[in-house]
């Protein structure tokens, strides 16, 4: 039984065994990459062919971009009909990674998470040859977080631009007039006056998971044009930028005018209903929660630039977008290419992503194309969203995504820096840290565990 | 046969256990009654008015959109097919090779149990990488025998049915021999039925470890045409676990909840029919003591 | 003959016999183990030996990989977060493991007896939960177990207890991962349980009943006992998925609030997700190390009250 089973004996016998196995070269498969990196090179090159012939296999997520995705290959088919897209919805994170290591049954385009682009960049194609005639008309900050050492990895999608939503029914019966908020410090002058009004509320939303905190962290400061780390992989947590950022989020937190949640768990949904929760400097995306889960206040809710950081400042920094990559070991990546270009690049590709479509009757309003000719204030592509009060959400979103500035990279190791910058700016919220603290701990341990071990 | 259990004889349990039996059987089922009654709500209130039931309100339109969205019936086919193979191949490889372990010396018998206990204590995560590998060499992605055979007879089968086979008195085994029973036929005739009441554990745990799986299919079914049941629900998971950064949160939860339900009840209905099996099973075992 | 007896002579060596029936029976036991050590070589022991390989390696998925050396170990031996991800693993097991063998054993006994009414109904559903598809339980748990608006915080304020931030505070978050644990796999647990009752005499229970010994008694000095073997089998086998947990906090809490539900297998995951093969390979063996010195330990237990 148990003590036969567990014998150490046995262990010390599979020991030998598992020592001896290492010292064999002939077990198990070379570790080193036996695939030639010299030959050829990384940039794709479109097809030459007039009327190219093929298959193509297509990555999204599941829901309702796949449907979207879906109705645009009838219009892409009317261009290239002899190109078979074979359209899946797969759990990317959870296969993208093995699929690319073991090169096993590649697709030729995957949608994938802006963040996630810099780690993956060994495996895909340069598409610095193919995008050249778009560049120009790519939102700075789209071809910034796309690039590494000097190469563009992703056909960008969409632009993600921060916005403060707020409720302008619970303001205006509290006497507070959010469209004269300008700055930060505006922001926090109307909370407080918010506050003295309605004494528990809470107004601004303090976001409490890390990972989201740290994204929103950089939504902050991507308007004053910096990111966690620069081209080079330097961190720049230890700035003036950063400095200002978590001293805002700290006041907001120690004069108890923020609400602690989590983004859309029942106690956010709920503090936002009951009137408590009325400023929420968030992504675009944000517009779905009153479309479709609050309910008291759906209707009641505007969306405006955010505010600057400095009187003139920009008014909107990035925070999350996705964008398309081709697999090098994908048998037809050139021809996913032309399915990508005529997705972002072509009018009626990116009118039936945005436009009235069937999965989305007014169109698809959590995002607006990366692409700038698409993104035209003056021409909407979606229509006015009701649960905002019929407000133009097109003209707010395009006006702010305009003003996102550039110069702000991703590095491969972002996902990791949340066990220490995303905490930290917890343990801040929570009232444990002041902003020197987060700042000389995350840099630190984002220096000893990421950086220096890549 | 003495060593199994003669349950007629046992007293009737009192009012307390059964008290003590209700009560955890409610806490055990209530996050299930809430997914199942939450499945048929309006998604958009799933998450705004998570504990509210509105009679009034049923909808099967998470159904339907789930059923439009992911090919679920396709995942419970595929499923279907690995819980046949690889539990037959369990069922009967691992008692076998257990039987070995247990009540025989053999060369090699200590090295490879050593190496069954290492592997069943590794996390089995760090193994996706080679095996993906090695299916790649064999041409095996994608296919039914890469969800089949890694982990068919898996080391915790092995484990522990050599725990329950050592239980088995050798004299049983000295009886049979007397008799003229070859090997096999010990094991066949006279351990296989001593050990029906592990069997049947054994059946129970392999059904749910197989239905469960989804580590290693996600990775090896990339194609829709081989994904199990866990690989469509994660499928459908992917964009509200962890970050939740996805416009359809709401929509998504709901297709989740209802995909979810679906899932269970084959299970649940497999496992109300097998239960009569089992009981009988095991009271046959221990009537031919 | 007692099932003591049974555990006595069990895994006694045999005799050899001459002429063919000897030799059959030497021979038998390759045949046996035969197509299990085929499917094992192929599927588990080779690729074992190449993560064994890739824990000397940097190898990030691509490029050459270049030998390390023990530099994967000495990083995590000499890490914070690696020791931590233990500790949380170890202040998951103190609150899983002793709660698990009391329900279960009580359960499984219950649950044994043949005249206990709805027998059937009851063992179908504790497992339940543990075919409950994980991404599911994790919608659930969110909206349980929020600390304004969750069912159970307004169950406890019904009897006037103080909202609990069970998922959002480092104290709480542990605790709300064991009741997920213990909800889903306490049903496993009271199936292994289960076959080995089974396999008790029953007739042991009829002479404590003539000798007068209560049922309370007759379970912590019959059952338990006769059922040890089988319950540190159990153990054994939570204390390697408690060990290795990474699908539970990755779903509920993403290993937070402050890392606080980063568990052993959770921070594992997080390596190999970020790509950093080699670390996750060291910190795989490290945890067998762990896991086979704490399986020993328990063994030296069990050995020490024979």
């Amino acid at each position: 039984m148990l003590r036969h089973h567990l014998r150490r004996r046995t262990f010390g016998t599979a020991a030998l065994a598992a020592a001896g196995g290492l010292g064999l070269t002939a077990c198990g498969p070379s570790i080193t990459s036996d695939e030639s990196e010299g030959g050829g090179s990384d940039a794709l090159q479109a097809p030459a062919a007039d009327n190219p012939k093929g298959e193509i296999t297509i990555w999204d997520r599941s829901g309702d971009l796949f449907e979207v995705f879906e109705g645009v290959i009838d219009d892409f088919n009317a261009v290239y009909p002899d190109i078979k897209v074979n359209h899946v919805a797969v759990d990317i994170d959870a296969k993208l990674q093995n699929t690319l290591i073991t090169g096993t049954d590649v697709p030729d385009g995957v949608f994938l998470d802006d963040a996630k682009i810099g780690g993956y960049t060994d495996y895909l194609w340069n598409l610095g040859d193919v995008l050249k005639p778009y560049l120009g008309d790519i939102a700075q900050q789209k071809i910034d977080v796309n690039t590494v050492d000097g190469a563009i990895y992703g056909v960008p999608y969409d632009l993600n631009p921060g916005l403060l939503f707020y409720n302008a029914a619970a303001l205006e019966a509290a006497g507070v007039d959010a469209t004269a908020i300008a700055t930060y410090d505006d922001l926090l002058e109307a909370a407080r006056r918010y506050k003295a009004a309605v004494p528990e509320a809470g107004p601004v939303h303090l976001e409490q998971s890390a990972f989201l905190g740290q994204l929103q962290l950089e939504m902050y400061a991507g308007q004053l044009g910096t990111s966690i780390a620069d081209a080079d992989g330097e961190l720049r947590i230890d700035s003036p930028e950063y400095r200002r950022i978590l001293e805002f989020l700290d006041t907001v937190q120690a004069e108890g005018l923020g609400t602690r949640a989590e983004y859309l768990t029942p106690t956010d949904v709920a503090e936002m209903d009951n009137g408590n929760q009325v400023f929420y400097p968030w992504s675009i995306w944000f517009s779905f929660a009153p479309q479709q889960m609050l309910d008291a206040t759906s209707g009641d809710w505007r969306a405006m630039e955010l505010p600057a950081w400095e009187a003139g400042g920009a008014r909107s920094g990035a925070m999350g977008g996705s964008s398309f990559v081709l697999p090098k070991d994908g048998a037809n990546a050139d021809l996913a290419w032309l399915f990508y270009e005529f997705l972002m690049f072509d009018e009626v590709g990116y009118t039936a992503v945005w436009g009235p479509n069937d999965t989305y009757p007014t169109g698809l309003n959590t995002s607006i194309p990366a692409y700038t000719p698409a993104a035209d204030p003056a021409a909407p592509l979606f229509e006015p969203v009701e649960a905002l009060g019929g407000q133009d959400l097109w003209a707010v979103a395009t006006e702010a995504g305009a003003q996102i500035p550039g110069g702000t990279p991703t590095p491969a190791w972002w996902d990791g820096a949340v066990d220490y910058l995303g905490n930290d700016v917890q343990r801040m919220l929570d009232g444990d840290m002041t902003p020197e603290e987060v700042i000389a701990s995350a840099t630190e341990q984002i220096q000893t565990n990421l950086v220096d071990r890549q | 046969m003495t060593a199994t259990v003669k349950p007629e004889r046992r007293p009737r349990p009192r009012i307390g256990s059964h008290a003590f039996l209700m009560l955890l059987l409610a806490a055990f089922l209530a996050p299930v009654a809430w997914a199942l009654a939450s499945s048929f709500k309006p998604a958009g209130d799933i998450v705004s008015s998570p504990l509210a039931f509105d009679p009034g309100a049923f909808t099967l339109d998470n159904y339907r959109a789930m059923f439009q969205d992911v090919p679920i019936g396709q995942g419970f086919l595929n499923t279907g097919v690995v819980l046949v193979f690889k539990g037959a191949i369990t069922m009967f490889f691992a008692p076998l090779a257990a039987y070995a372990f247990a009540k025989y010396r053999f060369a090699g018998r200590n090295l490879i149990f050593g190496a069954v206990l290492i592997t069943l204590m590794l996390p089995t995560i760090v193994l996706i990488i080679p095996l993906l590998l090695e299916m790649k060499a064999l041409g095996w992605v994608n296919t039914y025998q890469a969800l089949i055979l890694p982990g068919a007879v898996d080391a915790f089968a092995i484990f522990w049915m050599r725990q329950v086979i050592s239980a088995v008195p050798d004299e049983l085994m000295d009886a049979a021999r007397v008799d003229g029973c070859g090997e096999f036929g010990i094991f066949w005739r006279v351990i296989v039925p001593v050990i029906r009441p592990g069997l049947a554990g054994l059946g129970v745990l392999t059904i749910m470890n197989i239905y469960n799986d989804f580590v290693w299919p996600v990775v090896v079914a990339s194609n829709e045409r081989m994904a199990t049941l866990q690989v469509v629900l994660s499928t459908l998971a992917q964009n509200i676990t962890g970050n939740r950064i996805g416009a359809d949160y709401a929509t998504v939860t709901g297709e989740l909840l209802a995909a979810s339900s679906v899932a269970l009840i084959p299970l649940l209905v497999l496992f109300i029919v097998l239960q009569r099996h089992f009981i009988n099973g095991i009271l046959a075992g221990s009537v031919k003591g | 003959m007692t099932a003591a007896a049974v555990a006595r002579s069990a895994g006694t060596g045999r005799k050899r016999r001459p002429g063919a029936a000897g030799r059959r029976r030497r021979l038998a036991p390759y045949a046996f183990v035969l197509p299990f050590v085929a499917i094992f070589l192929a599927f588990s022991v080779y690729p074992l030996f190449y993560t064994a390989r890739l824990s000397f390696t940097n190898w990030r998925g691509t490029g050459a990989a270049e030998w390390v050396g023990w530099d994967n170990y000495t990083y995590l031996l000499t890490s914070p977060a690696f020791w931590s991800s233990l500790g949380n693993s170890a202040v998951l097991w103190l609150l899983i493991i002793p709660v698990q063998l009391v329900l279960g054993v009580l359960v499984a006994v219950l649950l044994n007896s043949a005249k206990l009414k709805l027998r059937g109904l009851y063992r179908v559903a504790f497992i339940v939960p543990f075919v409950t598809p994980l991404v599911a339980v994790a919608q659930i748990w969110v909206v349980l177990f929020d600390q304004h608006y969750g069912a159970v915080n307004a169950v406890l304020g019904l009897v006037g207890l103080p909202d609990i931030g069970w998922l959002t505070t480092s104290a709480w978050a542990k605790p709300t991962l064991a009741l997920l644990f213990l909800w889903k796999t306490t049903g496993f647990i009271v199936i292994i349980l289960l076959s080995g009752l089974q396999s008790i005499n029953g007739s042991i229970y009829e002479a404590a009943a003539i000798d007068g010994a209560s049922k309370t008694r007759q379970l912590w000095s019959i059952t338990v006992p006769l059922l040890r073997r089988t319950i540190m089998f159990a153990v054994v086998l939570q204390t390697l998925a408690v060990f290795q947990m990474f699908a539970e906090p990755f779903v509920v809490t993403q290993g937070g609030p402050y890392n606080s539900t980063t568990t052993a297998g959770y921070y594992l995951y997080n390596h190999i997700t970020r790509a950093d093969l080699g670390t996750g390979a060291a910190n795989s063996f490290l945890l067998v190390v762990l896991v086979m010195i704490l399986s020993l330990g328990f063994v030296r237990m069990l050995r020490a009250k024979d």
